[in-house]
């Protein structure tokens, strides 16, 4: 039971990662080889800012106390800000595998700032201590389940959100760019604005995301966003279903959740490192595999039918069917 | 003795590491024309290799070349069962990258299972440094950039004396026209892999040699840097990855030696990232934007 | 002399040594069907494209109904009015074909981030107007069995009337069509016309038309320009350009077999 509890906050934290950068990737399009960098900044600012004055031997900046919600908020503005600044990397009509080389190259960059700058964000070994958001006086089980109810909440309004946008005329729009972002200019919009806006979505669910993160480890170091954490969550959302918000849950669920739970019950044999090592393969052999055997992921987009009948003509069998 | 002088020396053998790598890089890139992110990692397995060997008792030079030849079969395999499966499906590029992402993580994670995350060096003498004009520089030192000249000459003749080589740069200018004019372009790629794969290996001992002790991460980091040489010199230009090598080499070390050595590196990443927006050809190349 | 709507006042656009468009000038007047024909590399595409805001002229103005427009972006010029369809079919492939219409007309409420959350009323009902319009649309060009359809699913000639439906839903004061017969099937060009007809007649809309099929040129145009080596040979009606020597010379000196006719 407490073994399922400390899984569910984990469960729906993976899942608002993927739907953001389902929001960059699968709807529009954008290739953000750097996602886990705007967690990171999610997880640090969110956690200096409920934290007080720096103790315990850590340095870092904005310990302010401040209640979690809004701290949370913040963070997901600080990663929002951060993808500002390198929006004018990302969104230029660069050929993707540029694109890829520029977003990895700012995240390293990002990724030695933070590490060398102790004063920032306690350099290389990172912040501890983060305060957990449930009051004290609950029994360990019942702050799992108190924190798993709230990540579960957040998971809903950013679901919500993001299927409301996926589905409405900025949702239209956004997936027109992806398929072709010429004509969707030729047709009046400033698709540069609207990538930007997409983008910045997807950033700011990603620091969310990396807010709750370091809540729930209370801790958060630059090991946690190596160039490969990236990866993760692109293997869970081109296995559960790129374009696709319920496809991204079932990938959040199937691959950082369930790659790190199957292991668990592995015994440990070999070196220490094994585990993980084999778990690293089974990662790339999946981000190799996939693509092959599942091109669309578990879970394909789902497109809106229009289903009125017109006045003149009589229904067709094709109104009957789905795609 | 100055510091100039002394990072000058340093950035000459970064350079040297840089350029065998590139220029694969380069290469591979321009008649390919895709990104290989698991390059990085294809020279770690050659340091691997190359340690295995040398854990046996072989010499530094003939581990080395051991470990060209593996890495040279590899990539050539690699590129037949897998790369290929996708480029004869014609999936998007991105998925095309994000595969070869798949593949770095499953070498650099076998290695690690199979090796440990420990750091490993070879067994070599502790060479002193010796002065050269202004420079100190260690024998082994030295022996990287003499083995770098020989690499570069190699890809010299390469390209310019052979029909394959020739074939390559048909490919990497126009590989419409290059296809049109009855090159057999799937042969002359299982080439490209080889040579590449060949260099990616040398590059990751001499890499391994250069910074002393090692780990299968060694290729990653060192690939973004690689970014950053082939797209100075231009993306599928050789030449300008030597060039690039040299340039990217001297920077960083100079300004590592004035500035925090933590983020010599990172300038590197700057320096490319800027380019890339203002000048994506490359310094010395005068094709388009690709 | 009714104003122009558009006018292109020396134009000229070179990419790197090459001359593609030079010194090029012409008017295009409202409520026509004004054709552009010439050899191929005469520069129609570019000049297209300029005036489009893909590219921005290396020289000369471009004018909408006097106001300066030269060097405006491309979704600032299809906000001015200019609207185009392409050579080979750009249908947005992953959206339905119902949902490539309702991307045409610009703006729409629903694309501003709150009110695509909240999704009010009135974001509503701008919907619903523009499904309505656009079934009406779909039904008359007989695609309406197809609308929930993936555009990537149809067919070459259904995608060349889906580009003609997109620009009928934009309703655009010019439509710039570049080849809009080139490969297709003689039965499908009929009704094209006759869809180009009624984007005129009965929207309103302006028509610059690249062809290089003599025949739908004739049918359609009452006005065509001619262009060669990058500017503008000659105008006029296909009867008088017939007539003219130097263009007869143009099209029989670089030409195909369907400058025959000529």
């Amino acid at each position: 039971m407490t073994y399922l509890a400390s899984l569910l906050p984990l469960a729906a934290i993976y899942g608002i990662l993927v739907i953001g950068l389902n929001m960059q990737y699968g709807v529009t399009g954008i290739l953000n080889f750097t996602y886990i960098t705007f967690v990171a900044i999610g997880a640090y600012v969110t956690g200096v800012l409920t934290m007080g004055a720096p103790a315990n031997a850590q340095t870092y900046i904005l310990g302010a106390h401040l209640p979690f919600l809004l701290a949370l908020v913040l963070g997901g503005l600080a990663a929002a800000a951060l993808g500002t600044v390198v929006s004018f990397t990302v969104l230029r009509r660069l050929r993707s595998d540029y694109l890829a080389i520029v977003t990895i190259g700012a995240g390293q960059i990002v990724y030695t700032i933070i590490g060398n700058e102790t004063g920032v964000f306690n350099g290389w070994n990172g912040i501890f201590g983060i305060p957990v958001p449930v009051p004290m006086s609950l029994s360990p089980v019942m702050q799992q389940l108190a924190f798993g109810l709230i990540t579960i909440l957040i998971l809903a309004v950013v679901l919500f959100a993001a299927q409301r946008i996926q589905y409405s005329p900025l949702g239209r729009v956004l997936r027109a760019i992806r398929d072709d972002e010429g004509v969707t200019e030729a047709y009046g919009r400033d698709t540069f604005r609207m990538k930007l806006l997409a983008f910045l979505i997807g950033c700011f669910v990603a620091g969310i995301g990396g807010g709750l993160l370091g809540e729930y480890a209370t801790a958060y170091a630059p090991s946690a966003f190596l160039p490969g954490e990236t990866f993760i969550l692109w293997a869970a959302l081109l296995i559960g279903g790129v374009a696709n918000n319920w496809g991204a849950l079932l990938g959040a669920i199937i691959v950082p959740i369930g790659f790190a739970e199957v292991t668990r019950f592995l015994p440990d044999f070999g070196n220490p490192t094994l585990i993980e090592s084999l778990r690293g393969v089974a990662i790339g052999l999946l981000i190799i595999l996939a693509p092959a055997f599942l091109p669309h992921g578990l879970v394909r987009e789902r497109l809106a039918k229009d289903r009125a009948r017109s006045r003149a003509t009589a229904p067709t069998e094709e109104e009957t069917s789905n795609a | 003795m100055s510091i100039l002088m002394l990072s000058i020396g340093f950035g000459l053998v970064t350079a040297s590491v840089l350029a065998i790598a590139g220029v694969g890089l380069s290469l591979q890139f321009g008649v390919t024309n895709f990104v290989n992110f698991a390059y990085g990692d294809y020279a770690t397995l050659g340091a691997y290799v190359a340690l295995v060997a040398n854990e046996h008792g072989v010499n530094m030079y003939a581990s080395m070349l051991i470990a060209g030849v593996v890495v040279a079969v590899f990539a050539a395999l690699v590129n037949r069962l897998v790369f290929r499966y996708f480029i004869d499906k014609r999936v998007k590029l991105v998925i095309l990258l994000v595969v070869t992402i798949g593949v770095s993580l499953v070498i650099e994670y076998s290695l690690q299972s199979i090796f440990g995350a420990q750091f490993q060096s070879y067994t070599v003498t502790s060479p002193t440094p010796m002065q050269i004009g202004p420079f100190l520089l260690t024998s082994g030192q030295l022996a990287i950039i003499g083995i770098a000249v020989l690499c570069m000459a190699g890809v010299h003749l390469l390209l310019s004396r052979t029909r394959v080589g020739k074939a390559m740069r048909a490919m990497s200018d126009n590989p419409a026209l290059a296809e049109a004019s009855g090159i057999d372009t799937r042969r002359i790629t299982d080439l490209t892999w080889l040579v590449v794969g060949f260099l990616a290996g040398i590059a990751g001992v001499v890499l391994a040699m250069n910074t002393s002790t090692f780990t299968p991460l060694l290729g990653t980091f060192f690939l973004m840097l690689l970014f950053a040489v082939v797209i100075l010199g231009g993306i599928g230009k050789p030449y300008g990855a030597m060039l690039g090598a040299l340039v990217i080499g001297l920077v960083t070390e100079v300004s590592g030696a004035y500035i925090n050595a933590a983020y010599q590196d990172a300038i590197a990443f700057l320096i490319m990232i800027v380019l890339l927006m203002l000048r994506p050809q490359g310094l010395f190349s005068s094709r388009g934007r690709a | 002399m009714p104003e122009a709507l558009l006018r292109l006042d020396r134009v000229s656009r070179n990419f790197g040594g090459l001359q593609a468009v030079t010194d090029c000038s012409f008017d295009v007047f409202e409520g026509r069907i004004t054709g552009l024909i010439g050899p191929n590399g005469a520069g129609k595409t570019t000049v297209t494209n300029l005036i489009a805001g893909e590219m921005r002229p290396s020289g000369g103005r471009i004018l909408l109904h006097g106001r300066d427009i030269t060097g405006w972006s491309a979704h600032a010029v299809a906000r001015a009015g200019i609207a185009r369809t392409f050579q080979l079919a750009r249908e947005l492939g992953g959206l339905t074909v119902m949902e490539n219409l309702l991307l045409a007309p610009y703006p729409q409420k629903g694309e501003s981030l709150w009110l695509a959350i909240l999704q009010p009323p009135a974001v509503r009902a701008q919907e619903e107007e523009l499904k309505d319009r656009a079934r009406t649309l779909l039904e008359r060009l007989q695609l309406a069995h197809l609308r929930n359809e993936p555009a990537q699913n149809l067919s070459g000639g259904q995608k060349k009337l889906l580009e003609i439906a997109r620009a009928m839903m934009t309703r655009p004061r010019l439509l710039l069509m570049d080849e809009p017969t080139a490969g297709v099937n003689p039965a499908l060009i009929d009704q094209l016309v006759t869809y180009i007809r009624v984007l005129r007649d009965e929207l309103g809309v302006s028509l610059l038309i690249i062809e290089h099929n003599l025949d739908v040129v004739e049918a359609l145009c009452e006005d065509v320009i001619v262009m060669a080596a990058g500017s503008v040979l000659a105008r006029g009606t296909m009867a008088q350009l017939r007539q003219n020597p130097a263009v007869v010379d143009a099209y029989l000196g670089g030409g195909g077999s369907e400058y025959a006719a000529l």
